[in-house]
């Protein structure tokens, strides 16, 4: 089934192939999660650099189109977009796991994919730096940048309803 | 003129500066950044004994800012907090004076948009387009008739926008006193005092080994941070676009640093170690600027030490 989403994230599959996978993704389940795992993948690799921000969001989005995908005669009119490349499964799987901690660092508990060793393919990729929490007192930073940004001339005191709550900014990731 | 750039363009810029800087008003404007949407009540008295402007957040945590020439005063009413920022000397701070305007065209190609009715004003627009991926583009729509900013968008290089400034409710003059007096009385909160003063890192040993194109030093200063965290603040500006580098000793710091890129609403911040200093860039820029300058963030230990 890995194979197959990989191939329907590549546009391989034709409308009936296409159907088993995108069946399997209807439910939430192991199909749902490697779909994830493999757009973590992609994104990672095309170097974006909010990996987690409307993920999930993304993923609807994409479900939501994917019944044009298996309508007849559309498949030849797709337009060609960037592709990653998967490797063998293995190497998909590695990479997977470098992602993983790249993407949620070592507090994450979703970590079944993160304690899988990087073999020397997943090594070989270019290193994405990973997004960090902001740091604990980010709101004082904000505040203090505030006060000596030119942007002040161009919008007198309005900018400074950007800063948030330090706790409640924390907390959003 | 840089290439692209339109003089009537610089003329409405200009003038948006100008109102900015001399007009009373009082109004309402909403802030849109991702998910989040706040309003926000915003009153402006212009006079002859200085300038007095008020902010008030109307959704989500309490928040009121005054500001007066000298002095910037934050309300948090939740944590009965008021952070405090003096300035000692006003011509040392920086701005954007309407003067210099046509500076920008050397980072932006500043045209005239089309014109739109925004908030019962008929305005018209102006566009300043980023000439590299260092800086975010803006569109800004104007009073026709006063020059006042009424919305103020800015987007990255696919077009998306990364927050909008909107006004849905506003008048132009008729401000009382009354109106930007602060509405908390303060006087039992904990004062954070910023204590702003003047600095020369370079002398303490702090360079910076590659600035962005477009962007320069504009002031640098020592303060202290939150309660009485003393730090050294650089600005790097391109005139609208601005990052500051924050540097502070890892002597008796609790937290554990986490270096690397994260970002707070618009903002995006680079956390890095360097000679056993934190180093944190905040910046209202693409994160690769901020971590560009983060990077050239460099000690060298002053001669004759």
């Amino acid at each position: 089934m890995k194979t197959k989403i990989s191939e329907l994230m590549d546009g391989e599959l034709g409308s009936r192939e296409a159907a088993a996978p995108l069946d399997a993704l209807r439910s939430e389940g192991e199909a749902r999660e490697t779909w994830r795992s493999y757009h973590l993948i992609g994104d990672a690799m095309r170097d974006t650099r909010m990996l987690s921000a409307g993920f999930a969001s993304r993923v609807s989005a994409r479900l939501a189109q994917e019944p044009t995908v298996i309508a007849p005669g559309r498949l030849a009119a797709l337009p060609q977009r960037p592709r990653w490349q998967f490797l063998s499964a293995a190497a998909s799987l590695a990479a997977v796991a470098l992602v993983g901690w790249m993407a949620f660092g070592p507090r994450d508990d979703g970590a079944q994919i993160a304690q899988v060793a990087p073999s020397p393919a997943a090594q070989a990729v270019p290193a994405v730096a990973a997004q960090v929490p902001p740091p604990a007192a980010a709101n004082d930073y904000l505040y203090a940048h505030q006060g000596l940004s030119p942007r002040n001339s161009l919008q007198g005191v309005a900018p400074y309803v950007r800063m948030v709550s330090s706790q409640a900014g924390v907390q959003q990731r | 003129m840089q290439g692209g750039t339109s003089p009537e363009a610089l003329t409405v810029l200009r003038k948006i500066y100008h109102a900015t800087e001399k007009l009373s008003f009082s109004g309402t404007f909403v802030y849109q950044q991702g998910e989040r949407t706040e309003t926000s009540r915003i009153t402006r008295l212009a006079g002859p004994g200085g300038d007095i402007e008020r902010v008030e957040v109307l959704d989500g945590m309490p928040r009121e800012i005054i500001r007066t020439r000298d002095t910037v005063r934050c309300y948090l009413p939740e944590s009965q907090t008021v952070k405090v920022e003096r300035r000692t000397d006003t011509r040392a701070f920086p701005a954007m004076l309407p003067e210099r305007v046509s500076d920008l065209a050397g980072s932006y190609t500043i045209t005239r948009g089309e014109k739109a009715r925004i908030g019962g004003f008929d305005c018209e627009s102006v566009m300043l387009a980023p000439k590299d991926e260092l800086r975010y583009g803006y569109k800004l729509w104007s009073d026709v008739k006063t020059g006042m900013l009424l919305k103020a968008r800015i987007f990255n290089r696919k077009g998306e926008t990364v927050e909008q400034f909107s006004f849905t409710q506003l008048a132009i003059g008729n401000v009382s006193r009354d109106q930007v007096r602060a509405r908390h009385a303060a006087q039992s909160w904990r004062v954070e005092d910023a204590a702003v003063a003047p600095a020369n890192l370079a002398r303490a040993g702090w360079t910076m080994n590659a600035e962005l194109p477009g962007f320069r030093k504009i002031i640098e200063v020592t303060r202290s941070l939150g309660e009485s965290r003393p730090a050294s603040q650089m600005v790097y500006s391109d005139g609208l676009a601005a990052v500051s580098v924050f540097i502070e000793s890892m002597a008796g710091r609790a937290d554990p640093v986490r270096p690397g890129p994260s970002s707070l609403g618009s903002f995006q911040i680079y956390t890095r170690e360097v000679a056993n200093h934190v180093v944190t860039v905040v910046g209202e820029a693409p994160p690769a600027s901020v971590q560009r300058i983060a990077a050239g963030v460099e000690f060298r230990k002053p001669r004759g030490e």
